[in-house]
């Protein structure tokens, strides 16, 4: 079944954080709904649609940004209470916009998720997870990773609140008390929980995730253990989940599930007779979706997935048809409620403008004063820097809340900037001087299109290569000021997060013992590796387990105070790992031990790890070499008859051999680089420099055959 | 929402800017575009199964409605229309690096075969100016020759530099045709027959030109910019990191004025506003565009829009009926109108924000805050400098742009956007953390003489700050800006010189040289030197003011047609006859028109060769093959063997004729060069004589005349 949705735009509030616009439950026989969304400015708007006009019910005063908007009430009644959560306070107002409630939490850090059950608070900073009722402390959990969102299973059906937390390291923790019962692990990074059907499904026990890395999934809880219900994957490389809900807007009588991502798609997916989730909408905001909902707004009887955006747009995708306003054949005729709101913008447009000339005045004549300053305000910028498991590479995306103009990119490491087909920016590479120590590796320029809110880019590090990428973002806002920010390119900056290695693989060790702190040898894993908590973690020792997202190949990581074991079958990874260590412990002027254990085995395995990847790289570069050849062969003939069936059958794949050979770019590349490094690897640490032999190597590979890159690897 | 009406996927790749439509029985469009392997297929949909295969023609075994030709040569531009006064269709050209082609499809003739030594990068058939006929202008290594039906040479030109984009239009309003030439050297030129009449500098190859209605004409250029042009003057022009394919002018919102249609590199096709550039319409191909090309393709009397991809995918666009309103896209005007008001809006208040935050900070503090703001004094002003820097050990000369603050800010980084003189369309300096300091000097190079807008970005803050000040200042660099007023007394005098006469004030020329050269006090003059900081050597401009003769004194040929048109662009003049003489560069050419000679020669005989080899190549093949039926398997043998060696002979010979042949092409395209060069030192009339005597000059062979021309301007005396 298709649907169509149309947009309307209702209303724009400032910059929104994550999951901070919810719908009010509808009063009485009224069947439109009232929207409240609270923005970084600390205002909450509270407003109803008239006659396609947005009409506050309420408006509160500017305050701290505000990262959370929840809805509660009594259990039993309609949830109509609104509770924000602004820095380390919790406020609670009706529906009528009266404070009734400010909750200072207390905590150090300020609260970024929190959800509210009756007389339950339960609020989220960085690490901590809090539990109060009626304001009073109750439990406390101290979590190993950031917590990104927090959700509680009803207390109906299974007696008791069971709060489930979505943790940065991969893992949903479900806690009883203060005491956790068991983790989930998930696909990814999860950055959004919500109860399956706003009530958790029939028993009450199903929730749904959402991650940074675009997956979503819907998991049963129950007392002692979980199960996944289904999984969808992110194959098209969309944004990560920010927001998701469950309603029927196809109106088949089944939930659907609504999904908002950072590259502002939206979706619906409906269910089949089979009960699988199938994707049935979507649309495209171009912003991130901050937070969405299914109910109605602007008309009545006509349902719609309302969302809000980064810069605080209020957008509702309806099922009313647009189109019908537009009668064939005759002049525009703008309705009258657009008419008048145009109006009323125009006039709010020109007196904004005499202000702001007024404002511009004043601030030309304080560069006449030689005591006065010049401040701007920060302004505020969502970005995201991700490591993309399918193609290893990191994406980087930069949102602003007005127009950017140009975007400088500098860094000093080797880094290669891959281009995005979505960006429309005009990207111009300048000359770097990579001579002075620290020098610039990399200077673009991207010189944006006009409204060009949102930048994505691509960027492919080298293991082993580690500094810092800087972004300076200069939106088109006067006076002009830009911003930078900086990320850091790890030296095994291709490694992610995993929740469990193969143990009988080959293994390479290597160990340190030396008089450092347990906080010490932590700050130097953070340093080498991404996906490690910046906090030293609880207890007396730790294990982490990291897989290379190119590779294959993974490493253990066990460390407490004075101790340091890290185990991989890739050799090029220990020999990282020694290098930087080393530079660290001595920068620090810390004597430290290193010993290592180098097993034979491990270059082979690794090898074999790498075989079936080359080869088939290998076999698509020939085939790819080979398409225009057959294809002109085959005009010149009229048909393709006469070519063997490999032939033949290169050319009826063509389209899909071309799309697979330009997914992955330099693939090749990277993987003789990868090989060459190895080989180096494994003589270094027998103390031997083979970097002479590296040409012979590569005639080796321009002729690839397993067998005899072993032989190579043995002999050389 | 306009969808396309109909949609064919010919299964034949298309090259790139060679499609074109013809209408070849005088009533059927046909779809005609060149593919792989030297051919060119024509689709005709109309008239199924009528065809026999001949001559060059034949059938496609995969699709009854394509036709192959066969050209046996990579085609380069090809396009069809009306040439001779009596035929019934269209006649299709098709030019390849050597020839060009004139064939009648629908007879299966050929109408003309020629042979044209400088290449047919681009193709433009219609009516210029006052030649009577139709004719085929083909532009090819610095030069424009036109053929009417019969395959004569109705019109000669040169122009500056490989030819890469012609269109015909009435560029000065007076009923004819003037032919507009984008060429590599980044220029559009315009010319009425062989005078040329206007020039326009573009900042890179122009590799695409349509006429759009009256003077107006759309353009597009290798780097990704496209835009319209209404005589000189530039209407709108935007820049894409992708490349422009092809341009077409369409009215796709039926409002009576045509738009320019783009078809783009990642296969995008949009319409925009020939006024605004506004984008009213677009479409993606999963491929790169091959054309954009317009007919009536379902023969219903309506003229359709036909885009083509390089997979062969074509697709047809209807303009949009009345009831669209000229709204060709999916979003409704007033959710458009209101969002965009709405967002002007939320833009004002943020400015108005940023100025009511920075009234707050009225008392500047140093807290730790503030250095994170990049908080700086309201009377903060950067100061630029523009000089000229000689050579020195570690740097080449170059010109230095200095920039400063006044006090204890620091500069982070600095960006300049321009055009045409860095690699990309900008430039960064970015000092590394320890040495950041309040002035950072940039190096520039520019590598022709042009005048350049730089827009310079500086950020300014403190030195640990992560917000800065953006200061934006605009400086222009004049034309010829790497000339150097120091000169070194032992630097040897050029030899070359130009000497015209102007009836001008002395001070009008100085104030010219003010304007148009990088001197920091100004001088009152205009006698002075320079040395050229690009190729060393001086460059001496005097002038007698009692005669008004004024002498360039410069080694550089093209310098000096460079100052003798900038010069008389300042001074507003329209004829200007010049003597010259340029010793060095003339005898290099006097070297290459022998060596001209030369290639030809061995052109020729390579060419006997070759038709003695397949002679051979005939024999011995027979003679193998007999030996097979016969089943004598030794001589057999031997004789393939013999064969096997003759070819490798042809292979090496082919080498050596292509070496040959690039040498060749080489050698006309510097003497074409030469001509242009000898044109650009005179203006008006004198410049179209000296271009046409050279031509004859050349034509006949004489050498002597030749030179005597570009020294003298005339032919006679």
């Amino acid at each position: 079944m298709e649907i169509n949705l149309n947009r309307i735009d209702y209303l724009q509030v400032g910059v929104i954080s994550q999951k901070t616009m919810r719908l009010l439950p509808a009063l009485g026989r009224k069947a439109t709904q009232k929207v409240a969304v609270a923005d970084h400015d600390g205002v909450i708007t509270c407003f109803g649609m008239k006659k396609g006009e947005a009409v506050p019910v309420f408006k509160t005063l500017p305050g701290q940004k505000i990262t959370r908007l929840d809805l509660g009430g009594a259990l039993g009644t309609p949830q109509e209470k609104i509770f924000v959560c602004a820095g380390s306070e919790v406020k609670g107002y009706t529906k009528k916009g009266k404070q009734f409630l400010s909750f200072e939490a207390n905590l150090t850090e300020s609260i970024n998720a929190m959800h509210v059950s009756g007389a339950d608070l339960f609020v989220c900073a960085s690490y901590i997870y809090n539990h109060y009722c009626d304001c009073k402390d109750q439990d406390y959990y101290l979590s190993g990773d950031k917590i990104n969102d927090i959700v509680c299973l009803p207390a109906e059906n299974l007696g008791r609140i069971v709060p489930v937390l979505a943790c940065q390291d991969r893992v949903l923790r479900v806690l009883q008390g203060s005491e956790l019962v068991y983790d989930i692990e998930v696909p990814g990074p999860p950055s959004v929980l919500e109860l399956y059907n706003r009530d958790g499904g029939t028993n009450g026990e199903d929730i749904l995730y959402g991650t940074v890395d675009g997956k979503l999934g819907l998991i049963r809880i129950t007392d002692s253990s979980s199960s996944s219900k289904w999984e969808i994957d992110n194959e098209k490389k969309k944004g990560g989940v920010l927001c998701i809900d469950t309603y029927d807007i196809l109106g088949d009588g089944v939930k659907d599930i609504l999904v908002g991502r950072d590259d502002g798609t939206v979706e619906v997916y409906g269910f089949d007779s089979s009960n699988e989730p199938t994707l049935r909408f979507e649309h495209v905001l171009l912003e991130s979706v901050t937070s969405i909902q299914g109910g109605c707004v602007g008309k009545e009887s006509y349902d719609e997935v309302l969302t809000a955006t980064y810069t605080g747009w209020v957008t509702g995708l309806t099922t009313e048809s647009q189109q019908a306003e537009a009668g064939p054949g005759e002049e525009v005729k703008m309705s009258r409620e657009t008419q008048s709101k145009v109006a009323a913008l125009r006039a709010e447009l020109d007196q904004l403008q005499m202000k702001v000339v007024q404002g511009r005045e004043k601030y030309q004549q304080t560069a006449q004063s030689s005591t006065a300053v010049s401040a701007m305000p920060v302004f505020s910028i969502n970005d995201k820097f991700t490591l993309c498991q399918d193609d290893a590479s990191y994406s980087l995306t930069l949102e602003v809340q007005t127009a950017i103009d140009n975007l400088l990119l500098q860094s000093d490491v080797p880094i290669d900037l891959l281009d995005v087909d979505k960006n429309s920016a005009v990207v111009s590479f300048s000359e770097c001087d990579s001579e002075q120590p620290k020098g610039n590796f990399l200077l673009v320029t991207y010189r944006c299109q006009a409204n060009t809110t949102r930048l994505e880019l691509k960027v492919r590090s080298i293991e082993g290569q580690y500094g810092t990428l800087q972004a300076y973002i200069t939106p088109r806002l006067q006076p002009k000021t830009c911003q930078v920010r900086q990320y850091l390119i790890k030296p095994l900056s291709l490694h992610q997060r995993t929740h469990t290695i193969e143990q009988d693989r080959p293994m390479n060790t290597l160990s340190l013992v030396g008089q450092f702190s347990f906080a010490e040898i932590h700050s130097w894993v953070l340093f080498c590796l991404p996906e490690v908590p910046e906090k030293t973690p609880a207890g007396e020792n730790i294990t982490f387990y990291f897989q290379n997202t190119f590779l294959g190949t993974q490493l253990e990581a066990t460390y407490c105070k004075g101790e340091g074991h890290f185990k991989s079958d890739n050799i090029s990874t220990i020999s990282i790992l020694k290098d930087v260590l080393s530079k660290e412990a001595t920068k620090r002027k810390n004597n430290l031990d290193i010993s290592y254990d180098i097993n034979d085995d491990s270059v082979g395995h690794t090898l074999k790890m790498i075989h079936p990847k080359l080869e088939y790289q290998l076999l698509l570069a020939k085939k790819v070499q080979l398409i225009d050849a057959l294809k002109e062969l085959q005009v010149h003939e009229g048909n393709a008859d006469f070519l063997i069936p490999e032939y033949r059958n290169i050319l009826d794949e063509s389209a899909y051999l071309l799309e697979e050979y330009k997914k992955q770019p330099a693939h090749l590349e990277r993987l003789y680089g990868m090989i060459t490094d190895l080989f180096i690897d494994k003589f270094k640490f027998k103390g031997q420099n083979v970097k002479t032999k590296v040409s012979l190597l590569l005639e080796v590979l321009d002729n690839y055959d397993l067998d005899s890159l072993m032989n190579f690897f043995n002999e050389a | 929402m306009l969808v396309p009406i109909f949609t064919l996927k010919l299964n034949h790749k298309i090259n790139p800017r060679m499609v074109t439509m013809g209408k070849f029985d005088g009533i059927h469009p046909c779809l005609t575009a060149a593919t792989q392997a030297g051919k060119v297929f024509i689709h005709n949909p109309h008239t199924r199964g009528q065809r026999q295969a001949a001559h060059r023609l034949s059938q496609s075994a995969q699709d009854s409605d394509i036709s192959l030709l066969n050209i046996n040569q990579a085609v380069s531009c090809l396009t069809a229309g009306t040439l001779g006064p009596n035929t019934t269709g269209d006649t299709l050209l098709v030019g390849t690096q050597t020839n060009l082609l004139a064939y009648d499809v629908h007879d299966n003739a050929d109408i003309f075969y020629r042979e044209v030594t400088d290449g047919a990068n681009a193709i433009v058939l219609g009516k210029l100016g006052n030649i009577e006929s139709p004719v085929a202008i083909i532009g090819g290594n610095c030069a424009l020759q036109g053929f009417d039906y019969e395959g004569s040479d109705q019109f000669w030109t040169v122009t500056g530099d490989n030819v890469r984009s012609l269109v015909l239009c009435d560029f000065t309003g007076d009923g004819k045709n003037e032919l507009l030439v984008g060429s590599e050297d980044f220029d559009i030129r315009v010319f009425k027959e062989d005078e040329l009449v206007a020039e326009i500098a573009e900042n890179e190859t122009v590799t695409s030109l349509c006429h759009m209605h009256g003077s107006r004409f759309g353009y597009a250029l290798a780097n990704g910019t496209v835009g319209v042009y209404d005589r000189t003057a530039r209407y709108w022009r935007i820049k894409s990191k992708n490349h422009a394919m092809s341009i077409h002018a369409f009215d796709l919102n039926a409002d009576g004025v045509v738009e320019l249609i783009t078809g783009w590199s990642n296969g995008k096709i949009d319409a925009r506003s020939d006024r605004t550039g506004e984008v009213i319409f677009k479409d993606n191909f999963s491929s790169s565009v091959a054309g954009v090309v317009e007919g009536d393709y379902r023969m219903d009397g309506q003229i359709q829009l036909i885009c083509t991809s390089v997979e062969g995918e074509v697709r047809g666009y209807l303009p949009a009926s009345k009831e669209m309103k000229g709204n060709l896209m999916d979003s409704s005007v007033e959710q458009d109108l209101i969002r965009e008001l709405s967002q002007r809006r939320q833009n004002l208040l943020l400015e108005l924000r940023n100025y009511e935050e920075n009234a707050k900070q009225a008392v500047p503090g140093a807290s730790e805050r503030d250095t994170q703001m990049g908080v700086i004094p309201a009377n903060t002003q950067l100061q630029t400098v523009l000089s000229v820097r000689e050579a020195t050990e570690s740097q080449r000369s170059h010109i230095e742009l200095s920039i400063s603050t006044p006090n204890e800010t620091i500069i982070r980084a600095v960006l300049i956007f321009a055009e045409g003189i860095f690699e990309g369309e900008s430039h960064v300096v970015h000092p590394s953390a320890q040495n950041l300091c309040g002035s950072i000097r940039v190096p520039i190079i520019p590598p022709k003489d042009i005048p350049v807008d730089l827009h310079i970005k500086a950020f300014v803050g403190g030195k640990s700050s992560s917000q800065f000040h953006v200061f934006e200042i605009t400086r222009q660099l004049p034309r010829f800006s790497m000339y150097d007023l120091n000169v070194e007394p032992e630097a040897p005098q050029p030899t070359g010189k130009v000497t015209f006469t102007i009836n001008d004030r002395p001070q009008r020329v100085v104030m010219w040289l003010n304007q148009n050269f990088l001197l920091l006090e100004g001088i009152d003059t205009p006698d002075v030197t320079f040395t050229s900081l690009r190729g060393g050597g001086l460059l001496t401009i005097s002038m007698l003011s009692t005669s008004g003769e004024i002498t360039l004194n410069t080694d550089d040929i093209d310098l000096a047609g460079d100052l003798v048109q900038s010069l008389a662009s300042f001074l507003a003049i329209e004829d200007l006859q010049a003597e010259a003489d340029f010793p060095t560069y003339f005898g290099e050419l006097r070297t290459t028109l022998t060596e001209v000679d030369d290639y030809h020669s061995v052109h020729q005989k390579l060419t006997a060769a070759i038709a003695d080899h397949s002679n051979h190549i005939r024999n011995m093949l027979v003679q193998a093959e007999d030996a097979r039926l016969m089943g004598d398997i030794r001589n057999m043998k031997k004789r393939y063997i013999e064969l096997y060696d003759l070819n490798r002979d042809l292979i090496n010979e082919y080498k050596i004729r292509s070496n040959n042949h690039n040498a060749l092409l080489a050698c006309l395209k510097s003497v074409n060069q030469a001509i242009q060069r000898a044109g650009r030192l005179r203006v008006g009339k004198p410049k179209n004589q000296v271009i046409t005597a050279c031509r004859d000059a050349i034509k006949n062979n004489n050498v002597n005349v030749l030179f005597k021309i570009m020294k003298a301007g005339t032919a006679s005396s």
